[in-house]
């Protein structure tokens, strides 16, 4: 049994397969993550496949900030993901909302929404900086965690405008 | 059935899908070199089995485990049937079972990718079925038998009488294999088509199953071009290996092409090709 | 022996049965329809047990059977001239009476009864015939009677036309076991034309105006076939050979014009069986309910018309004319198959399939070669019972959804589970191996090898059926796993029972068609061929140059099944909770995931729709028909004037 199993882990890390969703990126960090595909970078030694399908995937690859439209489309992708997965958040947007955290309709990072497992900071994230986040997110991949948000996508976006009607008080600068 | 048929079974069986996965790794090696870059490892499409059998099971609902299924079984069961020498059309039919399958239960998902991937597999289903069985009907105008053991019997290599035929054959090959121009359903190395086409709404296991019955259905398929030249083992290896390299080849200097366009061009061109085919053996045995 | 009362009573007591089906007592009329139906099939089921035999009745109660014959044929005559003085056609009318006055001819001038062989002859292919038309037409009879309740009640009629329904039908069951058991070539052509006659009181039983014209294009096209019956009769007569299908057949002296009334007898059996370009009857014919489609133009009737054909095969075995017998079948079945493929309707694509499928017994009885006569008779009987089941599933789920476009038959497992299942069955053992149809359209291919034309019709004609009956088969099962339970259906008596008889004897005459072979198509091979006969052996039906393993296919899929049924049952999921919706890009309606469709540009809430690919424009019935109708004119021709 433990031989299954190590071999399950192993078979886990070597064949992530992604789906990329650009949430409202301006395409600088897409274009780096698509540039990983490309034979300079060639991420498919690693066994990463670009697969558009959530069903087919295991990580979930996101570029850009939140929204209230597309925070519903990514929480739904994400449900359509069969465990194990882990999520990676791209660039400055995703991570934090970038310099658009404060327009009127953005909610912020990806973390609004759905659980992030690795962040990869950018403007735009280099092709080698994304490599490596995906590399630490295999060791997510070993074990399923279904206990990891449970919460229904209406309490997650009430914390996220709970948390943009607090605009004010959060503002750094006068 | 005596034993050594029986153990010819089972280890086709057992052997088949290994084959099978070895193939589909060396198939991605040497497209990343032809493409300049390095490739995944040849145990890849393992890996990938093996993830995929671990994942959650998802479905949308329960008619598609069941197409997936048979979907395997009747592709083991072919093989099977090779390995035991039977009748090439009979293997050819109990084939259909396993494809019209896997079409029924994509379309039993009420999903746009989904249904739209099947009817286009319907389409390719239709573009080389009528092939297949005019390459069965060529050689048993050679061999005078469709049964593989008279088949095996001969004594020249069949590929030498019918060239034509097995260009027709390739074209099955091309658009079994899933490669340009004819990946028009569902196309392998992720280049997607309407999402995953007929393959969206599977996932977990049963991606796993399907995939371990298409890399039968390939061992298959390259089992019956390897009756083209079944009298000497290197030239059975030449051929296939000539063949495989070629369809790589074509898979990546071809675009996707429409299925319209794949339904008229394959049967004009291999009607055309049959008929000169046999129009030769008739001119010969003059 | 029972035999000769076996066969009396299959003939003549669905007549008997029939006229008293006139009187308006409903309970009464739905027992005289079981009763009849139990009687015939045990009977046929009886006849089954005996020898090869052949009889020419005495006289019944004084009255000579060729004399009545005789009479009730120019009897028969009339009535349909009178019909057609009622309908005005003046096309039927000289085509009665090109059937009347050489009959006269005949009978008065020509001693029509010189060195006649026996009237009534009873080998295993009539006998297999009459066990095909006795339980498959008594199930079916069994169906019509809540069918055509349902019905009357839906149309809102005040006076009950069950009473003509009835006698039609069960007439009709008597008048096909006199056709398949006649000798007498007389004896035939009045069975023949009994079924012409109850064919078009079938089709214009609702009396639309639609179903008038068709039930007359249905006439008109059979009654030329009458006429070539006529003729060739008078031609067999001025050669002196006797009107006998045994003699004829077994004629040593094969002359050339011998030949062209075998030819214009095979040309009434493609006007029967509605070959190109005859086809137009059989999908008018569509119109009709669906009991009648069931029985006459899928199992029965048109079955008759290939019967013909497949006995008077080693009359022209070896000619020229053979050959082109079989590039007209080929020919039908690949151009029905194309026809098929762009129909919507549900009853259409069903007739073009049968036309297809006669198509290809037609050219199995012209390659002539035993392979291909096997395959010829197997599939007489798997395409009987399993397009008879399709036809009652179709007219089931047209009562109920009130619809027989494919297209609204999606999702129809979460409406009507059961039919759905008995739907299935009858398409998966048409098209799909190890099941009958498909054993008898690998052999009809193994066995047109050798003629190239042919077999890439077949070929291509083949990989056409995959598709219509995948994609239908694909719709049918088409489901999103629903939140409360299913609803069951609910399924009159005497639907469930013929429903369930022909599903399960489709898989299970399927699993026994070696035994079925051996026992009762190898023996009348036997008198014709020598060489090159299939044998069934442990399970395996193999020849010189092929073999298909029927019980180990059979059995590893059956296990198959099994298991994946066991795999996908629901309860493991109902556990896990682990259903999903199919993917549209993340934009499904997040509080009802069960909802199809999407949120579309401005928020607005789009359904999706996919159809399948009829190709209207390019392979329409209306485009492509007259090209198919003159390609097949031009056959015939060609092969009416290759007799000579």
């Amino acid at each position: 049994m433990g031989f299954f199993q190590e071999l399950l882990h192993k078979s886990r890390m070597k064949s992530p397969w992604l789906i990329h969703f650009d949430c409202g990126s301006c395409n600088g960090c897409d274009i780096e993550v698509l540039a990983c595909l490309t034979p300079v970078y060639d991420v498919e030694r690693f066994g990463v496949l670009n697969i558009g399908n959530p069903k087919h995937a295991d990580i979930l690859v996101v570029s850009g900030t939140v929204n209230p439209r597309n925070a519903k489309v990514l929480k739904n992708i994400y449900d359509q993901m069969p465990e194990p997965k882990a999520v990676i958040a791209i660039g400055a947007c995703g991570t934090s909302g970038g310099v658009f955290r404060e327009a009127y309709n953005v909610l912020g990072g990806v973390d609004k929404v759905i659980p992030v497992d690795v962040y990869v900071p950018g403007c735009p994230s280099k092709p080698e900086a994304i490599i490596d986040g995906v590399v630490l997110a295999l060791e997510k991949l070993k074990v399923r965690q279904p206990e990891k948000n449970t919460e229904p996508l209406v309490a997650d976006l009430k914390k996220a405008r709970e948390f943009y009607e607090n605009r004010e008080e959060r503002q750094v600068t006068g | 059935m005596d034993f050594k048929t029986f153990s010819f079974v089972i280890l086709a069986v057992i052997l088949a899908p290994i084959a099978g996965g070895l193939l589909a790794g060396i198939d991605r090696r040497l497209t990343a070199w032809f493409q300049g870059r390095f490739g995944p490892p040849i145990l890849q499409p393992f890996y990938d089995v093996i993830k995929l059998l671990g994942k959650d099971r998802q479905v949308v609902n329960y008619w598609q485990i069941f197409c997936v299924h048979i979907y395997l079984i009747s592709a083991v069961l072919c093989v099977a049937l090779f390995a035991m020498q039977a009748d090439l059309l009979m293997i050819f039919f109990v084939m259909t079972i396993g494809a019209v399958f896997m079409v029924v239960g994509a379309m039993a998902v009420p999903s746009p990718y989904s249904q739209l991937g099947a009817q286009r597999e319907l389409i390719q289903m239709l573009t080389y079925e009528p092939l297949l069985i005019i390459v069965f009907v060529g050689i048993y105008l050679v061999t005078g038998s469709f049964k593989i053991d008279d088949i095996l019997t001969y004594e020249r290599p069949i590929f030498l009488m019918l060239p034509l035929l097995y260009l027709v054959l390739t074209f099955a090959l091309t658009i079994k294999l899933r490669k340009s121009p004819f990946d028009i359903s569902t196309s392998h190395h992720a280049h997607q088509e309407v999402v995953r086409g007929v393959l969206t709404e599977y996932s977990g296991p049963y991606l796993a199953i399907l995939e371990i019955a298409h890399w039968y259905e390939i061992v298959l398929i390259l089992a019956i071009c390897g009756l083209f030249w079944s009298t000497s083992w290197i030239g059975l290896v030449v051929l296939l290996a000539l063949t495989y390299m070629a369809e790589i080849i074509i898979d990546n200097v071809t675009p996707r092409m429409t299925w319209k366009w794949m339904l008229t061009y394959v049967w004009a061109v291999g009607i055309s090709l049959s008929f000169f085919n046999m129009a030769l053996l008739y001119a010969k045995s003059l | 022996m029972l035999a000769p009362q076996m066969l009396g009573i299959s003939i003549i007591l669905p007549f008997i049965a029939a006229a008293l089906c006139l009187i308006n007592v409903p309970t009464l009329r739905s027992a005289l329809v079981i009763g009849t139906g139990v009687v015939v099939s045990l009977a046929s089921l009886m006849l089954v047990q005996s020898e090869t035999f052949s009889l020419t009745p005495g006289s019944m109660l004084g009255i000579n059977p060729d004399g009545l014959i005789a009479v009730l044929d120019f009897a028969l005559l009339f009535v349909i001239l009178g019909i057609a003085y009622r309908l005005k056609n003046k096309l039927i009318a000289v085509l009665t009476l090109l059937q009347i006055v050489p009959l006269a001819f005949l009978e008065l001038f020509m001693n029509p009864g010189e060195s006649m062989g026996p009237a009534l002859y009873v080998d295993q292919f009539s006998m297999i015939m009459c066990m095909v038309i006795s339980i498959v037409g008594s199930l079916i009879c069994l169906y019509g009677l809540p069918y055509m309740r349902e019905h009357e009640h839906h149309l809102k009629l005040e006076k009950s036309r069950q009473g003509r329904f009835f006698f039609f039908m069960v007439l009709f069951l008597g008048a096909m076991n006199g056709l398949v058991f006649s000798n007498n070539l007389l004896w035939l052509y009045f069975f023949w034309e009994v079924t012409t006659l109850c064919s078009f009181m079938l089709i214009k039983h609702d009396g639309t105006e639609i179903a008038v014209k068709n039930a007359t294009r249905a006439l008109w096209m059979n009654m030329l076939g009458g006429v070539a019956f006529v003729f060739a009769m008078i031609i067999f007569r001025s050669q002196g050979l006797p009107l006998s299908l045994q003699e004829i057949i077994t004629a040593e002296s094969a002359s050339k014009l011998a030949l062209l009334p075998v030819g214009l007898l095979c040309f009434a059996g493609f006007t029967k069986a509605a070959q190109m370009p005859f086809q137009s009857w059989l999908c008018g014919a569509m119109v009709a309910p669906t009991p009648i489609s069931a029985l006459l133009h899928s199992s029965t009737m048109v079955k008759a018309g290939v019967y013909l054909v497949i006995r008077l095969a080693p009359a022209f075995a070896g000619t020229l004319f053979s050959n082109y017998v079989a590039l007209f079948g080929a020919f039908t079945f690949l151009a029905a198959a194309v026809l098929a493929l762009s129909q919507s309707n549900g009853k259409k694509i069903l007739a073009y399939s049968t036309i297809s499928n006669l198509g290809m017994i037609v050219a199995c009885a012209g390659i002539n070669t035993p392979a291909a006569i096997s395959a010829a008779v197997l599939l007489i009987v798997f395409h009987a019972i399993s397009k008879a089941l399709m036809f009652l599933c179709v007219g089931s789920i047209e009562q109920k959804i009130g619809s027989r476009d494919i297209e609204d038959m999606r999702g129809l497992v979460d409406i009507m589970p059961r039919t759905t299942m008995m739907a299935a069955i009858g398409m998966v053992t048409l098209f799909l191996p190890p099941f009958g149809a498909l054993l008898s359209k690998w052999m009809a291919v193994e066995a047109s090898a050798h003629l190239p034309l042919v077999v890439i019709m077949l070929a291509l004609g083949s990989a056409l059926t995959m598709v219509f009956w995948g994609r239908w088969l694909g719709m049918i099962m088409t489901s999103v796993v629903p939140d409360k339970a299913l609803q069951t259906e609910r399924m009159p008596l005497f639907f469930s029972v013929p429903l369930w008889t022909l599903a399960v004897s489709a898989v299970v005459i399927s699993f026994a068609a070696p035994g079925l072979y051996t026992s009762m198509v190898l023996p009348v091979l036997e008198r014709f061929y020598s060489a090159d006969l299939y044998t069934a052996a442990r399970g395996v039906i193999s020849n010189n140059i092929g073999m298909f393993a029927i019980y180990p296919v059979f059995v590893v899929m059956a296990l198959g099944v099994i298991y994946a049924v066991r795999a996908s049952s629901a309860k493991r999921f109902f556990r896990r909770g682990d259903y999903v919706t199919p993917y549209v890009c993340g934009l499904q309606d997040p509080a009802d995931s069960r909802r199809l469709g999407f949120k579309g540009p401005l928020g607005v809430w789009s359904e999706f729709k996919t159809t399948n690919y009829y190709m209207e424009n390019i392979i329409g019935e209306s485009r492509i028909t007259g090209w198919i109708n003159l390609v097949a004119i031009g056959i015939l021709i060609i092969l009416l004037a290759g007799v000579f």
